[in-house]
């Protein structure tokens, strides 16, 4: 940010602006006739802006800043893929934008929120969905409210969850918001859950079950998958399956046959949704048929009448969301679902392992993979071996010199110095071609020049900025 | 169809390269019982095929010309440039903004939106958003509790029937009590127990607070309590005394009328802002400004994230991780079109039309404006027969209003009834047509 007038708020004029007022059509009092004057607010300091201006400043922003449409996108744990613009296009078919969600003829949505909840049951084994969850994280919280509720009806205290170290750093803080504490269980050598401990942690007896997200964020499928899952459920526990990374599973196998109780789904992650700079998305949860009478309301069903709306569900936790969820983006993954069918999500599956096994193939030349073994849909490297004590991050500022996205970085925490990798399946190979040509170029300066990376990036809008001092004396509006 | 670009060739070209024969060798490490046959899904439909597929599908829903229904979700005029803005797919096929010198222009409209916020509300400080007013409010609660370490929350009844079963299920995770109080047993209520009262004004039923007397009055019976007033319908800032100059601690608000489609009620946006002492017990991601270490440009970036959930795990101040960012740029777009002029008129349009069908209403016989107080957008009313009206309305291709007795059972034969901007005149005509013959249908009844 250079210019001195760059921020929307110095666009101002003092042209009143009301290009977006209808004419007032009917005999109206004045307003000080209608409102008492000590409810009436002085003027809002938002400056009158002529349209062209702010076309032009936003147009402006959209140029300095990179989505999946500017190029590869590799953060791991959050497939990139491409966003289908029919998507878009039938989101704002005004039958689908313009509907209330208290009015009464809204056949064609229930539909929809139905039909969706079978595909999605079909494609996790899971018998029962609710798509009211708003986000991946809102989902977590659903499921773990529904173990709560679970075993409040029991009648049995179980106050803990166990979440193995390779989670998503949501798992823990969702679990804190149901109301339970944490087990953390440190991953073995191969990055899976060691079976003993996991045992140990059981026979305590107030653990409700497990979080697990599978494959995890190694990029690693857990072999004793179904181990886990017996031992959890021996001793009365539930299992959660973390479906953020379901996108490689897709058509090959399912959370529900592994063992698990309760999955919850990132739309925006899986089924093609844009993430839209950080939502919205959409978390539906699925559970066994032994968990759909604790499901949040309302529940959309079938019944003789047709598909309708329940308001009650004998156990439920309760409502959680206002209205039907995040319908407009249901809607998107719903239009990706039909377009894909059965053959193309499991093509989905392969080719997102594919492109994450060629990356890492290649990648491991020269950079240090930790857990050297077949990935599924995305694999971690390490900084440590890197030359002259090049970090993470000055790779991750490089790549952006050279016009791409970084991968995920510093995470898992069980990897020191971690780059997580994930292509997704929309990416071509020569796509991941250019990827692998500047990482090696980058591994060369790092061995030369290391300097240039440890104060990249150079080319982009703005250099590495001061984020001590923003925490310190955080300027959060102007 | 599908978005995958290789053919067969390559994939043969990459196997070869990763060592393995065929695709199926990628996934040894399933286990083989767990490989399923195929998914039972009908086959991929092209694009002309799946766009067929849900234009009959949308036929379902019925689009109205004009509507008399609010109650959390609201037909206003969206400026076209709004979805030319958020249609730009540098800005809605990114990821949140973690890289920051490859997300300038995301994070700025984010700092805009938290600035156009703070200076709506004159509230010190709004983060980048939550998923919607509900869950808003819910986590404004979970907040409160946590900063004054109690746990007992007060919900009065005029907040969004569903906003408190919302607020109702995040308390129970959370151990915090919760009762639903009417407004004048409040001062009996208020103990030095308690952690917030949670209010909405303009309320459920159109009523404007006045908050200033409100806020002081719980202020003055339990001085520690959080004051966390919400609302539905934030266009009413335009004209109405904004939290920021009263006693509210915490604001949330359903920012869907920010220049957002109701689309069957979601996405929405969830407005969260707050005082500058709460700043580091906020939910959610904040933008903040600052400088190039080695430089001297400003740029933006994603603070105080020692809050959140990546970085602290179980010891975060909420799970929240996808917000609706999308929204929030609708709404900072939104905002910056209309303008303080344009805004100020919106909300005295909504106020002089929905007065002006008020007056309107008083004068048909067998119906009764139930308010007692100034109303916004929204107003109740005693109708002599509910069920004719909704019928009614709907022969004039109108979107009736909301019968309360969807919420509150006791209350049979109210309408909740909302008049915005985009009431034509000629709707208006029609609506209080709708009503004279319903009321008509009654006396033939009788």
């Amino acid at each position: 940010m250079d210019e001195k007038d760059s921020l929307i708020f110095d666009k101002g004029i003092n042209k009143a602006q009301t290009n977006f007022i209808p004419s007032l059509d009917v005999e109206c009092d004045a307003l000080k006739n209608i409102i008492p004057s000590n409810l009436i607010r002085e003027e809002v300091q938002i400056p009158d802006i002529p349209e062209v201006e702010i076309v032009r400043h936003f147009v402006k922003l959209s140029k300095i800043n990179y989505g999946v449409d500017t190029g590869i996108y590799p953060l791991g744990s959050c497939t990139m893929k491409y966003n289908p613009k029919i998507n878009e296009h039938i989101a704002r078919i005004t039958e689908f934008s313009q509907i209330h969600p208290l009015q009464e003829e809204n056949e064609g949505a229930l539909r929809l929120i139905h039909h969706i909840s079978n595909i999605l049951g079909e494609i996790t084994g899971m018998e029962g969905f609710t798509l009211q969850p708003a986000a991946g994280a809102h989902g977590e919280l659903v499921g773990l409210l529904i173990m709560k509720k679970f075993f409040e009806t029991k009648g049995v205290l179980k106050n803990k969850i166990i979440v193995p170290d390779s989670a998503h750093g949501t798992n823990p803080a969702s679990a804190k918001m149901a109301g339970f504490s944490i087990i953390e269980l440190q991953s073995n050598e191969n990055g899976e859950v060691p079976l003993d401990h996991l045992e140990f942690a059981m026979q305590q007896g107030d653990v409700a079950g497990i979080m697990l997200t599978n494959p995890n964020t190694l990029g690693v499928f857990d072999r004793q998958i179904k181990d886990i899952t017996e031992i959890v459920h021996k001793y009365g526990g539930l299992c959660y399956y973390d479906g953020a990374n379901l996108n490689p599973m897709l058509g090959i196998c399912r959370p529900k046959d592994m063992g698990f109780d309760i999955v919850h789904l990132n739309l925006h992650k899986t089924f093609s949704t844009p993430h839209g700079g950080g939502g919205p998305g959409s978390g539906p949860v699925g559970v066994t048929k032994e968990l759909i009478p604790f499901l949040p309301i309302p529940c959309i069903i079938s019944t003789e009448k047709g598909i309708v709306c329940a308001d009650e569900n004998s156990r439920s936790i309760g409502r959680i969301k206002a209205f039907w969820g995040n319908f407009g983006i249901i809607l998107r993954a719903y239009v990706y679902l039909l377009s894909l069918g059965a053959e193309g999500l499991k093509r989905v599956g392969q080719v997102a392992v594919l492109n994450a096994n060629y990356l890492r193939i290649q990648l491991q030349k020269r950079y240090n993979l930790p857990y050297n073994r077949t990935c599924q849909h995305e694999f971690v490297l390490s900084d440590k071996d890197m030359p002259n004590e090049v970090t993470a991050e000055d790779i991750a500022k490089r790549l952006l010199d050279y016009g791409f996205y970084a991968p995920t970085i510093y995470f898992p925490l069980i990897v020191s110095g971690a780059l997580m990798i994930e292509p997704t399946e929309t990416e071509s190979k020569n796509s991941l071609d250019n990827f692998i040509e500047v990482m090696n170029k980058i591994y060369n300066e790092a061995v030369n020049e290391p300097e240039i990376l440890k104060k990249a990036p150079h080319n982009t809008p703005v250099g590495r900025l001061d984020a001590v001092s923003a925490a310190r004396n955080p300027v959060l509006k102007d | 169809m599908d978005f995958i670009p290789h053919d067969d060739k390559t994939i043969a070209e990459m196997l070869n390269i990763i060592g393995v024969a065929k695709i199926e060798d990628l996934f040894k490490d399933v286990p083989k019982d767990l490989i399923i046959n195929g998914l039972k899904l009908p086959e991929g439909l092209s694009e002309p095929d799946v766009l067929k597929n849900l234009q009959e599908l949308g036929k379902k829903n019925k689009v109205y010309s004009n509507s008399f229904l609010g109650a959390g979700c609201y037909f206003h005029y969206i400026p076209t440039l709004v979805d030319f803005v958020i249609s730009r797919s540098e800005f809605y096929t990114s990821y949140t903004p973690y890289q920051a010198e490859a997300s300038q222009g995301y994070l700025q409209a984010i700092y805009e939106y938290q600035s156009i916020i703070s200076r709506l509300t004159q509230m010190d400080v709004a983060n980048a958003s939550m998923y919607d007013g509900s869950t808003a409010l819910a986590e404004a609660a979970i907040m409160a509790s946590i900063i004054t370490r109690k746990n007992q929350v007060i919900v009065l009844e005029g907040v969004h029937p569903e906003y408190i079963e919302v607020v109702k299920t995040y308390c129970w995770g959370q151990k915090i009590e919760l009762k639903i109080v009417p407004e004048e047993k409040l001062e009996e209520e208020l103990t030095q127990e308690v952690a917030a009262v949670l209010f909405q004004s303009p309320n459920f039923f159109g009523d404007i607070e006045d908050v200033l007397v409100l806020a002081n009055k719980i202020k003055e019976n339990a001085s520690n309590c959080l004051v966390i007033q919400c609302m539905t319908d934030p266009t009413c800032l335009g004209v109405l005394k904004p939290p920021g100059e009263t006693e509210v601690d915490i604001f949330v608000a359903e920012g869907q009328s920010f220049g957002i489609s109701p689309s069957f009620g979601g996405p929405g946006l969830g407005i969260f802002a707050t005082r500058k002492k709460f700043l580091r017990k906020i939910p959610g991601r904040l933008v903040g400004k600052t400088k190039e270490i080695d430089g001297g440009r400003e740029g933006f970036l994603l603070t105080l994230q020692a809050r959140e959930q990546h970085i602290r795990r179980e010891k975060a101040s909420s799970n929240i991780c996808t917000n609706q960012a999308l929204c929030s740029l609708s709404a900072l777009v939104y905002l910056v079109s209309l303008g303080k002029t344009g805004l100020c008129e919106i909300a005295t349009q909504n106020i002089q039309k929905a007065h002006y069908v008020k007056n309107k209403i008083k004068l048909i016989p067998g119906y009764e404006i139930l308010n007692t107080r100034p109303t916004y957008n929204e107003f109740i009313v005693k109708c002599p027969n509910i069920d004719s009206l909704i019928e009614e309305c709907k022969k004039f291709n109108l979107l009736p209003p909301l019968p309360l007795s969807k919420y509150y059972h006791e209350m049979k034969d109210v309408a909740l009834v909302c008049v915005t901007e985009s009431n034509s005149r000629e709707s208006i005509e029609k609506f209080i047509k709708a009503l004279e013959l319903a009321n008509n249908n009654k006396e033939g009844k009788m």
